[in-house]
């Protein structure tokens, strides 16, 4: 694919490219479990960081910093923070646990929002945290222990038909994808081609078939990815409302947002678009990334 | 993996560092010669791979993971030893620090500020038992 093939797609399609091409901020997110928000941003602050919290959230750009990764702190190294791009909080936030509640967490590697769950529900309740592969579950279980979380449980496994040992009130869908709204990041990596598109799709279908598997009645399933690909966003949603049932829920959400695509290439997805929350890098400074809130 | 539950480890925190009620909220299960300290509801699974956070290394004595005191360490009342800033950079770094235990002999809870910076082994000076994944580097701040 090309991004000129998304130009009728994204609003504001000159500044998307613009911001695409630019190098993203790092974010930071202060991991209450161990810290106040005001005791670590006067400790940054004090070394020489500049931060810019968003909209009175949780949620801090780093405009400047005294060292060359903002991992290079003594409280990075105790788990005072998280670095964290802003878009990647949106899922977690949406899905919205509360403490005491059973959650499952599909492909949760390297972590970054099974914290922000683990924090969210005060340590308590039950996270499952799920990944395939062992050294993605390395990096998740390190960040894990790093912050300081104690109410998750670890397993491996194929998310797209391993059984799980319960049915869960939340789960979260952080479906693995193409990564085009990660670009910024990484800006040397290539595109992907359609054939990658379908072929992702593919699996997300098979995890959120597996996911709604796993929901109780009545259940919240939040779907998401960092790709801007209808094929696996728009699409995957359909198949989850058309083919097993789910109701996608309407959102209200504090931060700059698009509504889903309602149609691509002569597919429609007007049954799910208006619904659907797409984060651009051009509205805010941030990766990308598209979700959708789910209930069985 | 069969993680089995057995709280009588609670008794090595409440004994060694004196910690009270706080460690009522952890459930802990053995492990592959490790325990784990875990304040979710049980679930069971047959593919569990870690559960909660290691809290204690089984050897020929308990060593306590600097993951876990760095949770727990705070509610500690003994076997705490404080460190200056300086010194609690080095300690940080994976260097050895003199003149700080007194009459302390084995694993501590190292503290600067209020910062619990993990497990110490007091044995003539304080050896650092930070693991090197939580060591800071030379450039750090």
């Amino acid at each position: 694919m090309n991004i000129e093939d998304y130009r009728d797609m994204i609003p504001d399609f000159e500044k998307f490219v613009a911001r695409m091409n630019e190098p993203q901020p790092y974010w930071l997110r202060v991991n209450t479990l161990k810290i106040t928000e005001d005791e670590l941003i006067h400790r940054l602050e004090d070394k020489g960081f500049v931060l810019e919290r968003f909209a009175g959230m949780n949620a801090y750009r780093i405009k400047n910093m005294p060292v060359k990764h903002p991992g290079a702190t003594v409280e990075h190294s105790l788990g005072y923070y998280y670095v964290q791009d802003f878009s990647s909080m949106v899922p977690a936030l949406l899905l919205s646990p509360s403490p005491g509640e059973l959650v499952l967490d599909m492909a949760a590697a390297p972590g970054s929002k099974t914290t922000l769950l683990a924090e969210l529900m005060k340590n308590t309740g039950t996270i499952v945290a799920n990944d395939v592969s062992d050294n993605r579950i390395k990096a998740l279980a390190a960040n894990i222990e790093r912050l300081g979380v104690s109410n998750a449980v670890i397993t491996k496994g194929d998310a797209t038909s391993r059984r799980f040992g319960a049915k869960f009130d939340k789960i979260l869908l952080d479906a693995p994808c193409t990564g085009e709204g990660t670009y910024r990041k990484n800006q040397k990596e290539r595109m992907p081609n359609l054939s990658d598109h379908i072929r992702m799709s593919k699996i997300q279908k098979n995890m959120l078939k597996n996911a709604e598997r796993h929901l109780k009645e009545g259940g919240i399933l939040v779907y998401s990815t960092c790709t801007f690909n209808p094929l696996e966003n728009e699409e995957v949603v359909q198949y989850g409302v058309e083919k097993l049932g789910l109701k996608i829920e309407n959102v209200e959400l504090a931060i700059p947002h698009d509504k889903g695509v309602s149609s691509w290439r002569e597919r429609s997805f007007e049954k799910v678009s208006d619904k659907m929350i797409r984060i651009y890098p051009h509205r805010i400074d941030t990766g990308g990334m598209v979700i959708a809130v789910l209930k069985k | 993996m069969q993680f089995s539950k057995n709280n009588s480890y609670r008794e090595y925190f409440i004994e060694r560092f004196g910690i009270g009620n706080e460690i009522e909220k952890y459930d802990f299960y053995e492990f592959a010669q490790s325990v784990w300290a875990y304040s979710g509801e049980y679930y069971e699974d047959k593919k569990i791979e870690v559960m909660g956070i290691r809290a204690l290394r089984i050897k020929k004595v308990y060593k306590p993971t600097t993951a876990f005191l760095r949770i727990i360490g705070r509610y500690a009342t003994k076997n705490v030893i404080s460190l200056s800033s300086n010194d609690g950079m080095k300690f940080l770094k994976g260097e050895n620090i003199d003149g700080v235990c007194g009459n302390t002999r084995g694993y501590v809870v190292v503290k600067s500020g209020s910062d619990v910076l993990g497990c110490g082994l007091c044995a003539g000076k304080l050896m650092s038992q930070i693991p090197k994944k939580y060591r800071i580097g030379e450039t750090w701040l």
